[in-house]
């Protein structure tokens, strides 16, 4: 309680010399308003976007892709990374593939997904789904190769069947591993949620960061980069959190 | 109890034959090495024998063979006149390392080896309990490996191991890591255990008074090929305490680290 405590007052002090920094900064007149916008004015855009009903729909529509690609991308990956690891002949005739996929960046997808799925979710789906799966395959994919023989031998010689060595010491053996890779896909899955939307959406914490260009509102722009800051970051405490409680033994 | 009621019931089962088993390894190189050179060994069923001597000198590898964990290069091992060809969970192991499943708790441990059998769920939890208050772990049924003491982790593992009855119990220096008082208390609660299920032990370490205090018969190996190179009997009764051990006592420890520093005996 009082180390949380001592965080809170932490990011307290951290938070206010930022807006006392750029408060100063932004009133200097070193550089036009228009281009660098004060707290106050931030502030008075995320009011009106929040009056215009877009703040919230735009999170909805982001945090709902994110969610869904995360989703898919994180089942398959957990999947896929489990059978890459395990079975040799998967390893084999996978393998190889998912390595040369590796190097392609979500953003570079994003004409692609275009053309296959328009504009639509679809394409969003499947470029965040893309992101997230590589990141949690490779992740499962190591520490699922990676179990103590001790483990696998005390399992075997306990008189347990294949089933139950996958189950029961395979996967939680593997298990902090593949956390690290569901934080790690939680966190790009918002980078590439907002690769996607800046080309070809027309709603979204992206698309309105890009609509916010056109009429040269760097508030509004502001908003969004601080909107995506404060959830990446509530997103990645509340991942923690869970993960803490999930794979207990490795804090232990 | 004394080692004479074991004498008598030496008809049971658990008897191992090892028959000029022989274990090598392939080395980079083209090279095989030969971790194990033909041993002939029969252990009595429901003994306690020790394999002592230097890393190096086979005594986990033959330990592992009767496990099954190992395959071998020559010769065979027959547990009760069937050959061992894998693992077998009539044999059970208490691993050097802590084998135990973090993800359970020490009920979960225990209970992760009664799985196979087809018995109700109650009738396995009463089993897994009554095996955690065997080692003294009652009360604690519900608490983590990661939270339990080095000693008390290795009596999960032994809870875990006895509670299907096995015929054979592998030991690969599983109080190697603990310190000497928490040794001693282990070295009492596996011998009354094993008095209770009387299965066949095999130890290996390279403590020389863990040995003789636990063993019927202590196998003295030696490296460069791994080899049993003598045999001692130990025919004192138990409970053998440390502080009141008689002149045969060091006479028997005297003997064996003789052997075990004659050059080529030990490796370091």
């Amino acid at each position: 309680m009082e180390t949380q405590l001592k965080k809170f007052g932490q990011l307290l002090i951290s938070l206010t010399g930022v807006v006392i920094l750029w408060s100063l900064f932004a009133n200097s007149g070193f550089i036009s308003q228009d281009l660098f916008p004060t707290p106050g004015q931030v502030w008075a855009a995320a009011i009106e976007l929040y009056q215009d009903g877009v703040l919230v729909s735009d999170l909805k529509v982001s945090l709902t892709r994110a969610a869904i690609g995360f989703s898919i991308g994180a089942s398959l990956g957990i999947l896929i990374g489990l059978l890459t690891a395990r079975i040799k002949l998967i390893s084999i005739a996978l393998e190889p593939f998912l390595n040369l996929l590796r190097p392609i960046p979500a953003i570079a997808l994003v004409p692609v997904a275009i053309v296959w799925f328009g504009i639509g979710e679809g394409s969003k789906y499947f470029v965040i789904s893309y992101t997230v799966f590589l990141a949690v395959w490779l992740n499962t994919h190591a520490g699922a190769s990676d179990v103590a023989s001790t483990y696998i031998r005390a399992a075997r010689s306990l008189g347990a069947s294949k089933f139950r060595e996958f189950f029961e010491v395979i996967i939680p053996a593997s298990a902090p591993h593949i956390v690290v890779g569901l934080r790690l896909g939680a966190a790009l899955a918002f980078l590439s949620l907002v690769a996607a939307e800046l080309s070809g959406a027309s709603s979204g914490i992206g698309f309105r960061l890009q609509d916010a260009r056109q009429f040269m509102r760097t508030d509004r722009m502001f908003v969004g980069l601080i909107e995506l800051g404060i959830l990446g970051a509530l997103l990645d405490a509340v991942f923690v959190f869970f993960s803490r409680r999930i794979v207990h033994w490795e804090n232990a | 109890m004394s080692a004479a009621i074991h004498a008598n019931d030496m008809s049971g089962v658990g008897r191992i034959h090892i028959k000029n088993a022989a274990v090598s390894f392939n080395a980079p190189g083209r090279r095989t090495i030969e971790a194990l050179a033909p041993t002939e060994l029969v252990i009595d069923s429901g003994s306690f024998i020790s394999l002592i001597g230097p890393s190096g000198c086979g005594k986990s590898t033959l330990l592992n063979a009767v496990g099954g964990f190992v395959p071998l290069s020559a010769g065979s091992i027959e547990l009760d006149d069937e050959p061992v060809t894998g693992i077998n969970p009539d044999v059970g192991v208490v691993f050097q390392q802590y084998a135990l499943f973090p993800w359970f708790t020490a009920l979960g441990n225990v209970m992760f080896a009664l799985k196979r059998f087809k018995i109700s769920k109650e009738e396995r939890l009463s089993r897994a309990y009554a095996a955690l208050k065997e080692v003294g772990l009652d009360g604690r049924e519900s608490t983590y490996p990661g939270q339990l003491s080095g000693g008390m982790r290795q009596r999960v593992a032994l809870a875990r191991t006895f509670v299907t009855s096995p015929k054979v119990l592998l030991m690969d220096e599983p109080f190697g890591a603990l310190d000497a008082q928490t040794r001693v208390v282990m070295h009492d609660i596996l011998l009354r255990v094993w008095e209770a299920h009387k299965a066949t032990v095999i130890f290996v370490t390279h403590d020389v008074d863990e040995a003789l205090i636990l063993s019927d018969k202590v196998h003295i190996m030696s490296s460069g090929p791994g080899r049993i190179i003598d045999t001692m009997e130990v025919a004192q009764e138990r409970p053998r305490h440390i502080d009141a051990l008689g002149e045969q006592f060091l006479k028997n420890r005297n003997h064996i680290i003789k052997l075990l520093r004659q050059p080529g005996a030990a490796d370091h």
